[in-house]
């Protein structure tokens, strides 16, 4: 007998899609089932251009879960990580943080976003109530405007006004020591380039008032190349560039302005230079340049942030970047938070976080605080020195003081009307 | 035109009297849709699954109207998107900085879009083929540009942010997640209802007359350029009404909504439903949120899948999902016939 087979979807295939269905529907009631872990769920960029800010906070994050799990976890509940590409996009930004808490049943979120995706989040964490600590936003207005405040939203984040004052004040004294006058400034051409560039200068005419800034290039963020730029600032003849160029794009500059010889011909203040991520990418760096700190393992000069960021090497033979120091210092204080609440309760570890001082390898003083009334992070290490071409990179690093910060930044936050 | 065009044609040719039938058929279709998905809430708990219809409601209005260029009229946009930009935006906007009720700032976001659209539009219809494709892309990047770098009115490359107040009207209170979803329903259904009238109206064969010969078009009086240009307006509406859904969502408006890489999507999500079909950019965007969700969740080398899927339709079937199924059936029915 000949068999025939009726063209369609077999019966076999039919059971199998069925189990699937199943399967995703009961996922979020047999995540829930396992009570016992606690799931913390963190939208990041782990694919496109800036991947390596998804992938180094990643790796501290990780890094710091594993200490706090082998020490018995947040309030005896051990941490899973649920960590998600957010491609960068807003939109998948705040779909991924809906998804985290909603289907994989997350108590806490990390936010992991630049710019417009950890805005994106901050609308998903005033919606569903959920804890959540921004880690890579430097965006001052995420904390510093007030229309932003939710109770249960904190950043633990560096931030562009401090860099700006710290920078500035920086500058201005070696304007005044080196009788720098005429300044040129280049700087992406986004609002972080725009307004970090705004503030640096802003701090540096008031500590050094005869400064002149002769010329201003905005590149676009990405552009692969800076010829006309370079050409521009040497046609100006300024003394001193200031620049906040970052990652992939300040070491493409300083490669092609190389060429042109342009770190012979003026003092450069590039705030994100030492950060390993450009530090060991550059090909030719020159020696001299004036930095503020990102991450660097010299800085602050304690044996806890060298063995940390040897850690960190010694696991992903790598060294942690900017985003990595942030993303670890969330972790530290989520767990010293759940142990003063004693539970993992979003809510209570809310109460906790709001003035929270804790012991931390990047803090300043070797502590850092999360300010109780705009919810963000103060008193990390930060400061400005020289580079030289290889290890240490930037062996002296001058740091800046909190007391003139926290002066500087009040008046700043009044100047806008956050106050 | 292709053979699947040209078989189309034929087949969706109006009978007389047929017309007003099909139209009480759509409308009968579109109300047991929106029942059905208005009453999901009803049977399951499951946040991610409204989330995931408020976001094809989004896509699927902004892929639909896509559809009104590329497949009835062979207008191919690269700029689609600018549309869904302009209508977050613009939504956006209008209730962060005049507090007026939802329904006046939707009704505003869409004058403004039609306004914008039809200058645009003036100027892009008049190119043919890939030239359209690059002046559109072009006032895309415009727009985009000028979102960015208008940050004091725009917030610039941080977006709306804020979030997008939500006063309750007529009972209905979108910062509700029900309420939300169930508007969210009713655009889309709506909207697709509308496109669907339009795209059946004589009006309607007009534009495949154009896309299939615009000259003859021409010569048997009709005024193509008018007829783009409507129809370029039309399309612009409903991508906006998609991105006032997606403002809504994420409370917010970002400059990646207006971004090259949304009408991207918009021509991917085409080619995967297909567009020789009224459904078929409806059921690509359902497989494409479908596929980006679940392959994000296992890998973040989402973009290789994708690609190979799009490879997939692409070279091997040649068309997109509901082209093939709609050939399939045809076939099926052709075969059964000669038996």
């Amino acid at each position: 007998m000949k068999r025939t087979r009726t063209p369609g979807i077999s019966r076999r295939s039919t059971l199998a899609l069925m189990g699937a269905g199943a399967m995703t529907f009961a996922a979020p009631w047999v995540a829930r089932a396992q009570a016992k872990t606690i799931k913390i769920g963190m939208p990041t960029i782990l694919s496109g251009r800036v991947a390596q800010l998804g992938t180094s906070s990643r790796n501290a994050v990780m890094l710091e879960v594993e200490k706090v799990n082998a020490a018995g976890g947040l309030a005896g509940r051990q941490i899973e990580m649920v960590i998600r590409d957010s491609k960068g996009q807003p939109q998948e930004a705040a779909r991924v943080a809906r998804e985290l808490v909603n289907t994989d049943g997350c108590e806490l979120l990390l936010d992991g976003e630049a710019s417009s995706g950890s805005f994106a989040v901050h609308e998903v964490a005033r919606d569903l109530g959920v804890l959540c600590i921004h880690t890579c936003s430097e965006a001052s207005s995420l904390t510093a405007d007030p229309k932003q405040h939710i109770p249960n939203a904190f950043r633990c984040v560096r931030q562009g006004i401090h860099d700006s004052i710290v920078g500035g004040s920086y500058a201005a004294g070696i304007a005044k020591a080196k009788g720098l006058k005429k300044w040129a400034t280049c700087s992406p051409d986004y609002a972080y380039g725009r307004d970090t560039t705004g503030e640096f200068t802003l701090y540096l005419k008031r500590f050094a008032p005869d400064v002149e800034i002769i010329s201003e290039s905005w590149p676009k963020l990405f552009q692969p190349d800076y010829t006309e730029v370079v050409t521009k600032i040497l046609q100006a003849k300024p003394q001193a560039l200031y620049s906040c160029l970052w990652g992939g794009d300040l070491t493409s500059y300083i490669d092609q302005a190389n060429i042109y010889a342009m770190f012979n011909q003026m003092e450069v203040f590039a705030v994100n230079m030492a950060d390993y991520t450009a530090l060991t990418v550059v090909k030719n760096l020159p020696k001299g340049i004036h930095s503020g700190n990102r991450y660097i393992k010299t800085f602050p000069t304690t044996p806890e942030n060298a063995a940390w960021g040897d850690a960190y090497r010694a696991k992903y033979n790598e060294y942690p970047t900017n985003w990595s120091w942030q993303n670890a210092t969330a972790v530290m204080f989520l767990a010293e938070a759940a142990k003063k609440a004693n539970s993992a309760d979003g809510k209570k570890i809310a109460e906790v976080l709001k003035g929270l001082t804790i012991k931390c390898p990047f803090g300043a003083d070797g502590t850092v605080t999360m300010r109780g009334d705009d919810h963000t992070l103060v008193g990390y290490a930060i400061g400005w020195g020289t580079t030289i071409p290889q290890e240490p990179y930037v062996p002296e690093v001058k740091a800046g003081d909190w007391k003139t910060i926290f002066e500087l930044e009040a008046e700043w936050k009044k100047s806008k009307g956050y106050t | 035109m292709t053979d699947l065009e040209a078989g189309r044609t034929e087949r969706l040719l109006p009978v007389r009297g047929g017309v007003a039938l099909q139209r009480y058929r759509d409308v009968l279709i579109a109300l047991v849709a929106f029942v059905v998905l208005a009453s999901l809430p009803l049977f399951t708990g499951s946040k991610a699954l409204l989330d995931f219809v408020i976001r094809c409601s989004a896509y699927g209005l902004f892929a639909t109207s896509l559809n009104l260029l590329v497949g009835y009229t062979g207008l191919t946009s690269f700029g689609h998107g600018m549309f869904f930009g302009l209508g977050a935006y613009g939504f956006g906007l209008i209730m962060q900085k005049l507090a007026v009720p939802i329904p006046v700032a939707f009704i505003a976001t869409l004058t403004i879009t039609a306004v914008v659209a039809a200058v645009i539009g003036a100027i892009c219809v008049r190119l043919k083929e890939i030239y359209f494709a690059f002046v559109t892309l072009a006032f895309q990047m415009l727009i985009h540009s000028t979102i960015l770098s208008w940050a004091s009115f725009t917030g610039g490359d941080q977006g709306l942010r804020g979030g997008i107040p939500r006063p309750a009207f007529l009972g209905i209170d979108l910062s509700n997640h029900v309420h939300l979803y169930v508007t969210s329903c009713a655009l889309l259904v709506l909207g697709l209802l509308a496109m669907r009238q339009i795209a059946q109206s004589p009006f309607g064969y007009t534009l495949r007359m154009i896309r299939d010969n615009a000259a003859r078009a021409s010569f048997l009086g009709i005024d193509v350029w008018r007829a783009k240009l409507t129809v370029f307006v039309l399309a612009a509406l409903f991508a906006a009404m998609g991105g006032m859904v997606m403002a809504l969502f994420v409370s917010g408006a970002y400059p990646e909504f207006a971004y090259w890489t949304i009408s991207g999507e918009g021509i991917f999500i085409n080619m995967l439903g297909g567009v020789s079909t009224f459904l078929g950019p409806m059921v690509g965007t359902v497989l494409f949120l479908l596929l980006n969700d679940t392959v994000t969740r296992f890998t973040e080398y989402h973009g290789i899948v994708l690609g190979v899927v799009i490879l997939f339709f692409a070279l091997g079937l040649r068309k997109g999902l509901l082209d093939f199924v709609a050939e399939w059936a045809a076939r099926r029915r052709e075969t059964g016939e000669g038996r």
